[in-house]
């Protein structure tokens, strides 16, 4: 009877170690996952006119890579063949007015330090847009592994979420493709202030 | 005697255009018949009859990289079929079938109303969509082919595409 209660545990202990390895190794690091949970943002979603959901990642991100042939494409297709995915969530609302900062505090809540870094907060050149760019990075601080763009408009929200390595600076190669926005960015100086400056939120 | 043979020559005909046309789906493509068998399931109805002779022209009137164009409308659907969010995204995957990826999803709030779309490969050369519109009363069904040159207008703007997808099904129901 003691030897078969031994063994019992014995396996059990075992079974829970291996578990525990398991779920160790099988997550992301804290804090290191790029895929921002933008499934359910309730606060906006029940104000919102319309919600739209795009999710291009694993197979149809690669088919859509092949198709990029053109000359146009050339850079576009160099920065997409990385990504494991481009999510956006835009919502619209009827008026200004119709959403406030704090239905947006769900998504804001993820993009905090020390996993996110803003990178970038400055007006658009279209009209009443605000654009800010969220990097995470590798614990090294070297490897870029996703990045966030908020556009706020009066009655449009937007959430693009790219996953995997990205060049900030080849980013307006992927402008207007994917559902990430047109950024336009002002680049006069007094729009300027405050940008590229690895802000930590 | 003659008035039986032209009799029966018309009978034919008329089979063999019911045959081709007023079919949700031709044998060619078990595929949509299949997805059609599923949505009718869901909502235990029949789709609407004659859709075959829309498909007919619509195919005729398709944009040259859009083929394979077909269509089905549930009217008078029952509302409690459509649940809300995850759960029809969940019913509506399990009606497409694992092989297609969700790719757009379109919910207009206040109406209630629902596009979703799927995609998969198809071949080296094509991919393949299946829509799917849902709104208070009616659903629509959508499968096409479409070429490259079409991928490339959905991954520029998939948020605008989604919208104009939704138009389209809402103008099938009207019309």
């Amino acid at each position: 009877m003691n030897e078969t209660y031994k063994r019992i545990r014995t396996n059990v202990s075992l079974a829970f170690f291996g578990g525990m390895l398991l779920g160790v190794f099988s997550l992301p690091a804290f804090g290191q996952n790029p895929r921002l949970d933008i499934k359910n943002l309730e606060a906006l979603s029940k104000k919102a006119s319309e919600v739209v959901d795009v999710n291009l990642d694993g197979p149809l991100l690669k088919l859509a890579s092949r198709f990029m042939t053109d000359e146009d494409d050339r850079e576009a297709l160099e920065i997409v063949k990385n990504l494991t995915g481009v999510y956006v969530k835009s919502f619209t609302f009827e008026k200004p007015g119709d959403y406030s900062p704090a239905d947006a505090e769900a998504i804001r809540s993820q993009l905090r330090a020390p996993a996110w870094s803003r990178i970038l907060s400055a007006r658009s050149r279209r009209e009443g847009e605000d654009v800010e760019i969220y990097l995470m990075t590798a614990a090294d601080g070297g490897k870029v592994l996703g990045m966030a763009i908020l556009s706020v408009e009066p009655t449009e929200f937007t959430v693009v979420n790219i996953v995997g390595p990205i060049d900030i600076d080849k980013l307006s190669r992927l402008e207007g493709k994917m559902g990430i926005p047109r950024l336009e960015l002002d680049t006069t100086e007094s729009s300027q202030k405050g940008a590229r400056q690895h802000e930590k939120p | 005697m003659r008035n039986h043979s032209e009799l029966i020559g018309r009978a034919i005909l008329s089979i063999a255009l019911l045959q081709m046309f007023s079919t949700p789906a031709r044998a060619g493509d078990q595929e949509f018949h299949l997805l059609v068998e599923r949505m009718s399931a869901y909502y235990q109805k029949r789709p609407m009859r004659f859709m075959g002779w829309l498909n007919f022209l619509a195919n005729r009137f398709t944009p040259h990289n859009v083929s394979h164009f077909q269509m089905v409308i549930f009217d008078d659907i029952e509302p409690s079929r459509t649940p809300p969010g995850d759960d029809l995204e969940s019913s509506l995957a399990s009606i497409v079938g694992p092989s297609y990826q969700p790719f757009v999803r379109v919910h207009e709030v206040r109406s209630g109303d629902w596009t979703c779309i799927y995609t998969r490969e198809s071949g080296k050369t094509s991919f393949e969509m299946v829509i799917v519109s849902i709104d208070s009363s009616d659903a629509v069904l959508m499968k096409m082919q479409l070429k490259p040159e079409a991928l490339r207008d959905w991954v520029d703007e998939p948020v605008k595409k989604g919208r104009d997808s939704r138009e389209e099904a809402r103008q099938a129901e009207v019309n």
